[in-house]
């Protein structure tokens, strides 16, 4: 789809989003903002839902840190329509795990403007409290950190985010593109309709560059591409550690259901059936079924598994989940060309069929 | 070493693999149902639970099967085409392949699983599925979840 872009220039990248989220509440364009804030500690920057274009003075969706997937709380907006234009502010894995949930008719979209924003990538939320804790100019950190993430990754990022290779918000119905667009700027792309709707008329300053854009994009996924895994090779050994606490679930964008098979009280625990099934081996590992928790994690949500690594994030255990979930996802993905988020046209792959395909299933 | 292999295959053959199949009420079932009234031999090695679907089984509980120490598992459905709810087989299908391909990917061995589509007119042929099943369990050997416990 084609895409036109709007030039802002502002004192860095986070100044420039401030100005152009500013405009769309003050020209009534939206009526509500939700954006990444930095809390008035200074340390803990998390989602906030902005009425008052005054108050998104002080927003950082650039800050590298991710609470949780903000597909959650866009879930949780928009149970149903309401008459009033929100629009979320979105990291690219937010974005298309919010594209997911529509397919999957977890959420009504249709008062919803889905704006994303080229990721620098975020440090694991505890790794990231402690550094910013003694850091003067919060500013002048996540400028370093864009600044790193193009002339290539810090080791103290997320696993997740050093392989990721879909850090541009193109699903999005606007994305906010910086990358290769010199230091301070932005360029506004509406990406559909809706895009263009709320995008067309603001203040065009002057036209951006794409093209040095596309090549830097190109530049860092080949880098990060050589990080991502094809395999697991002891996922037995990995997965050792799991007290099945559940976190991985909770925080799970994907995980919708409203009644989980993996309950305990789902799974038929009692105690005579766990002296039967210790029986049966001679002796059995409790809490039990920890593999069986996580295949069948991977079975019921592997294929729109948009590998934003909360996972990994929650684990007490710190299991690399993320790692894990990926290869695995890819795997199941690649099955029927699936890319989840990439398109809200594309099928979901366990709701439809082909009449012809897979022969090999049924055999052996 | 040869002994060893001569011990190994008495073993195999002396091994009763296990089964539990998931069958279809509408084809499966009705299949293995006529193998019976039929009187067509088949091995007893086969557990079997009625689905209303194929379309309807959760791979929760094929995997399940497998780690608490089935040696196989048979999810047999209608035919393509044939499906009473229209489409259920065909999804089944695609959640099958998803399963097989994160079996393989966990180092387990997606060969237990089988799918088969098998008519309530097929009872020779349920039978048929059942032999070559055995065969083929026995082949492989007892499956290593059994007696893995910290899993």
């Amino acid at each position: 789809m084609a895409s036109t872009a709007n030039f802002i220039k502002g004192k860095n990248q986070r100044e420039s989003i401030e100005r152009f989220l500013h405009d769309l509440l003050k020209e009534k364009k939206v009526d509500a903002v939700l954006v990444p804030k930095r809390h008035p500690g200074g340390n803990i920057v998390s989602h906030v839902l902005i009425t008052d274009p005054s108050k998104t003075e002080g927003i950082d969706p650039l800050a590298p840190v991710q609470m949780v997937n903000a597909a959650c709380i866009v879930k949780e907006l928009s149970k149903e329509p309401v008459d009033k234009k929100i629009t979320v502010i979105l990291r690219p894995c937010e974005v298309r795990a919010t594209i997911e949930l529509i397919k999957l008719k977890q959420l009504s979209d249709e008062s919803l403007y889905i704006i994303g924003y080229d990721c620098p990538g975020v440090y694991n939320v505890k790794e990231y409290m402690s550094i910013i804790e003694n850091v003067e100019d919060k500013e002048a950190f996540t400028q370093k950190h864009m600044e790193d993430f193009l002339s290539g990754d810090k080791e103290s990022m997320r696993e997740v985010c050093r392989f990721c290779t879909s850090f541009t918000a193109d699903s999005a119905d606007i994305n906010i593109a910086w990358i290769g667009l010199g230091p301070s700027g932005i360029v506004i792309e509406a990406r559909s309709e809706k895009g263009r709707q709320i995008a067309n008329d603001l203040k065009v300053e002057e036209e951006g560059d794409l093209a040095a854009r596309r090549e830097k994009i190109e530049t860092i996924a080949t880098a990060r591409k050589k990080r991502q895994k094809s395999g697991i090779e002891n996922l037995l050994d990995l997965i050792q550690p799991c007290i099945r606490c559940y976190n991985c679930r909770e925080v799970c964008p994907l995980c919708y259901c409203k009644e989980c098979l993996l309950e305990p009280e789902k799974l038929g625990y009692s105690s005579e059936r766990y002296l039967n099934r210790a029986a049966k081996k001679d002796q059995i590992k409790m809490p039990v079924d920890t593999l069986l928790y996580h295949l069948t994690k991977i079975n019921h949500m592997g294929y729109s598994c948009v590998s934003c690594g909360l996972c990994e994030q929650a684990c007490p255990m710190d299991i690399p989940l993320g790692t894990i979930y990926n290869v695995f996802s890819k795997k199941i993905q690649a099955l029927f060309d699936y890319v989840p988020g990439k398109s809200r046209d594309d099928e979901l792959p366990l709701t439809t069929f082909r009449e012809e395909e897979l022969s090999e299933v049924e055999d052996r | 070493m040869k002994q060893k292999e001569e011990s190994m295959e008495k073993e195999n053959r002396a091994f009763e693999p296990k089964i539990i199949a998931f069958l279809c009420n509408w084809c499966t079932y009705a299949g293995a149902d006529l193998a019976g009234v039929s009187r067509i031999q088949y091995p007893s090695n086969i557990r079997i639970i009625r689905l209303m679907c194929s379309g309807a089984l959760d791979p929760t509980y094929v995997i399940k099967s497998l780690l608490e120490g089935a040696d196989g598992v048979l999810i047999g459905g209608c035919h393509p085409g044939d499906c009473h709810y229209i489409s259920g087989n065909f999804k089944a299908r695609r959640r099958v392949a998803v399963l097989k391909a994160s079996l393989k990917e966990a180092g387990l061995e997606p060969e237990r699983v089988w799918l088969r589509w098998i008519s309530a007119s097929e009872g020779a042929y349920f039978a048929e599925t059942v032999e070559g099943m055995v065969l083929h369990l026995k082949q492989l050997g007892p499956n290593p979840l059994k007696s893995m416990w910290a899993i």
